[in-house]
Order: C-alpha cells, then sequence, then structure tokens
C-alpha cells in the first residue's frame, strides 16, 4: 500500500524538510512536489529560512566554568579592607599602647607624688594639690576640730618626747597611755580616708581626661578608615569595570 | 582516547570533580548557545549557563542515565530559560553588540568575505534574531533545539513534554512566520541569491 502524500500534510512536510521520514515517504513526498509547485515553492523557502538561520550565531565569549571544591577555595573568598593592625606584631601593639598612656597620663599632666603623708595623685594642668589640702565637701564642721586635735596631738607628742627623754635620761622609763595610742590610731585612720578620697577623684578626672581623648582619637581613625574604604571601593569599581570591558565579546 | 559522556558521568558520580569538569568543558558553549538564542541576552545566558551545571553537579547522584547527559543538561538549561522569562515577564531581548569594527572583522575572516558582504551578513543576523524574537517561546525553543542544536523530533518531545506532533506543529509555524519576516525585510533568499 503506497503512501499518499497531500498539501495540507505539514507535518509530514516539515519531517521530510528535517529529513526524518522513510524512504516510502519520502518518495510520495517527492512525487507530489513534483507536480504540486506551490508546495516546492513552500518547501523551497522554508529550506532558504533554515540557511538564513545558520547566520545567527552567539557571541564568541570565554566562559571557562568550572567546578571548584570547597576544600579548594582559599579561605578569604570575600574581599573585605585589610586591618591595619593585623600587620602589626604583638610587640609592637604593646609597645604602641604603653606609649597611648604615657601620652595620656602627659597630656593629663598625672603626676604621681610620695612623702612622708603617703602617695599623692594630681592631673590636669593645674598646681599639684596639697595632701594635706581639705577635700571640699558640703559638711566641713568637722575640720576645725580635726585641724585641732592634730596640733593637740603634736603638742602632746612633743611633751611626750620631751618627758620621756627625761625620763630616759633618769633611767626610767613609763607606759604609753593607752588613751593616746587610740587618739594616734584613729587620726592615722582618717588621714588615710582622706587620702584616699583625693586620690579617687583625681583617678576619676585622670579616667575622664583620658576618655576624652579617647573617643576624639576614635573620631580620627573612623574618618581616615572611612576614606581608605571609599578609595577601595572606587578601585575595586574601576578593576570591575575593566573585567567586564576586557570580557566583552568583540565581535 | 577520549572519554565518553557517560564514562565522565560515572565517575562524576564517584565524586571525581575533574570528570565533570570536562563534562562542563564539553558541553558548556552548547549550553551558553542556547541559553543565549532562548533568552537573547549575553549576560543572563551565561547565568544561566553557569547555574545549569551547578544544579547538574548538585543533582548528579539522582541521574539515572535513562536519558544521555547532554538531554539531562538540555532539559535543565530549558528550565532555567523558563524560569528567566517568567520571572522577567517579558519577551526575550536579543542585544547585538555595537560599535564593532567591521574592517577588523573583516581582516580576521581573511581575504575571501569582503566588508560588504560581512556588514550584510550582519545585518541579515539582526534581522533573523529580530524575527525569532517574534515567535512565542514553545515555537522559538523547538527551532533552537532543531536547528543549532540537531534534536530529534521525539527528544525535542520529551524536552517540551509534549506529542511528536506538536513539536511538528511548532517547527512548521515557526519557520513560516521566520519566512514571513524574512521576505518583509528583503531577505528572500540569501543562500539562493548567492548561487543566482
Amino acid at each position: 500500500m503506497s503512501i499518499k502524500f497531500t498539501c495540507e500534510d505539514k507535518q509530514t512536510l516539515i519531517a521530510y524538510l528535517y529529513g526524518e521520514v522513510d524512504q516510502e515517504t519520502r518518495q510520495a513526498v517527492d512525487a507530489h512536489l513534483a507536480s504540486c509547485a506551490a508546495c516546492e515553492k513552500e518547501v523551497t523557502a522554508l529550506g532558504d529560512v533554515r540557511s538564513e538561520l545558520g547566520l545567527w550565531v552567539p557571541p564568541e565569549v570565554e566562559l571557562d566554568f568550572k567546578i571548584v571544591k570547597k576544600s579548594e577555595l582559599p579561605s578569604a573568598t570575600v574581599l573585605r579592607p585589610a586591618r591595619w593592625w593585623n600587620a602589626v606584631p604583638v610587640w609592637a601593639q604593646a609597645a604602641a599602647a604603653i606609649l597611648v598612656l604615657a601620652a595620656g597620663a602627659a597630656i593629663a599632666n598625672v603626676r604621681v607624688q610620695s612623702g612622708p603623708e603617703g602617695f599623692s595623685v594630681s592631673t590636669g594642668w593645674m598646681r599639684p594639690a596639697a595632701v594635706a589640702a581639705p577635700i571640699a565637701t558640703p559638711n566641713d564642721e568637722w575640720k576645725p576640730a580635726l585641724v585641732a586635735l592634730e596640733q593637740q596631738l603634736r603638742n602632746e607628742i612633743r611633751s611626750t618626747r620631751d618627758q620621756g627623754a627625761r625620763l630616759s635620761a633618769a633611767s626610767a622609763s613609763a607606759p604609753i597611755d593607752d588613751v593616746m595610742i587610740r587618739r594616734v590610731r584613729q587620726m592615722i585612720a582618717e588621714s588615710e580616708q582622706r587620702h584616699e578620697r583625693a586620690l579617687a577623684m583625681r583617678l576619676i578626672e585622670f579616667q575622664r581626661d583620658v576618655n576624652v581623648q579617647r573617643r576624639a582619637d576614635l573620631v580620627n581613625i573612623s574618618r581616615g578608615m572611612i576614606n581608605n574604604y571609599d578609595q577601595l571601593q572606587q578601585q575595586r569599581q574601576t578593576i570591575n569595570n575593566l573585567i567586564r570591558v576586557s570580557s566583552t565579546p568583540q565581535q | 582516547m577520549v572519554a565518553t559522556d557517560e564514562e565522565l558521568v560515572a565517575k562524576s558520580m564517584d565524586g571525581d570533580v575533574d570528570s565533570f569538569n570536562q563534562l562542563v568543558l564539553r558541553w558548556e558553549r552548547p549550553i551558553y548557545a542556547l541559553a543565549y538564542r532562548v533568552i537573547g541576552r549575553d549576560e543572563d545566558a551565561r547565568d544561566v549557563a553557569q547555574e545549569t551545571f551547578l544544579r547538574a553537579f548538585r543533582a548528579l547522584p539522582g541521574f539515572k542515565g535513562q536519558a544521555k547527559f547532554s538531554s539531562w543538561l538540555y532539559r535543565i538549561a530549558l528550565n532555567l530559560c523558563r524560569d528567566w522569562i517568567r520571572r522577567k515577564k517579558r519577551t526575550p531581548v536579543v542585544d547585538m553588540p555595537e560599535g564593532v569594527d567591521i574592517a577588523e572583522l573583516a581582516s580576521e575572516q581573511g581575504p575571501v568575505e569582503s566588508i560588504e558582504d560581512l556588514v550584510a551578513r550582519q545585518e541579515m543576523s539582526r534581522i533573523v534574531a529580530q524575527g525569532m524574537k517574534l515567535l512565542p517561546d514553545e515555537q522559538r525553543t523547538a527551532i533552537v533545539l532543531k536547528e543549532y542544536h540537531g534534536l530529534t523530533f521525539q527528544e525535542i518531545a520529551d524536552l517540551q513534554g509534549c506529542p511528536l506532533s506538536t513539536v511538528k506543529t511548532r517547527l512548521y509555524q515557526g519557520l513560516t512566520v521566520l519566512r514571513r519576516h524574512l521576505e518583509s525585510q528583503g531577505m528572500t533568499s540569501y543562500e539562493s541569491g548567492k548561487e543566482s
């Protein structure tokens, strides 16, 4: 039984055009085209379209895709601005820290003094406070009494020394009065408290000065980092543009 | 001796990344060309091609070998192209390179093709690309798979998930639209014109 091809059978026509028909069908179509000018013209025109489709060529691009194992990737795959302090050795960082502390102390004009009255710390561009200078507090009624007491104590100590000298000269010793010892101890304790308060106030003042300086330094460092980061971004953008331009296919 | 796709796939499934990269090297250009002709944009076609191989690599353990590796790749790429077209919600746009130095191109082509022929060929390429842009996605994809990748009707039907007859109809309708477009642009028969 022979195959008969008709003009309406476009599916067979397209299969014929692409050569995906068996021998018998091909002969049937050939026979039809020999007698049908319209179909013959259509097949020729569609064949020309196929030829012209070959003109459309994708751009020649460099693809070079590659699957890379995670272990082969460099540890840092994301570009970040380098932290400058990572490149500084530890000993240099320690030295810098000491230098900053020393500079801060110099700026704050910290003075540490030791004397018969104990340690005293002063700061700022002011005259060093007298160690025994009273700390201004709202309630100062006890100060005159304390000064009088101290004066009395000194007098008594002086008189005691004199008496002691006389007694020792007479090869006789007298026991120290317990009341006197308690008073001396009390005065020493009060003096220590005063010094502690003064030291605390100086330290607070010193800390405040250092903080102010630290904030100013941080602001300057931050501004510098922002400027560096902007420059880095611009350089990165330029490199990306260059890469994009260089990878654009040339036709 | 060149390893076949099946051999490279088997090695890749055993964890040999180099074998898979050989497959990538072998198929990156056809996959990119497919994506470029379906999508029509160079940058997006690159992305689709790259994503195709990434997905293939991840899905490799599930590849049972029922189909050819190339058909499997084409399926992944076409799905990605379809997603791209759906996401963009627009017809593919063919970007033609601009600012091309014709004289330089002519020198690359050798002494056989004159500058006039080269200019004419470029213009015809642009008209063909425009005509492809006019086609519905299914017709354009069928023509691309048939004309540029040489798939059989049955392979196209499998990839497009449609009957064989539908593929033939899409091809006939697509070629007919292209024929009218080319005739309207004065490109009745480039090859015939050359011969005559």
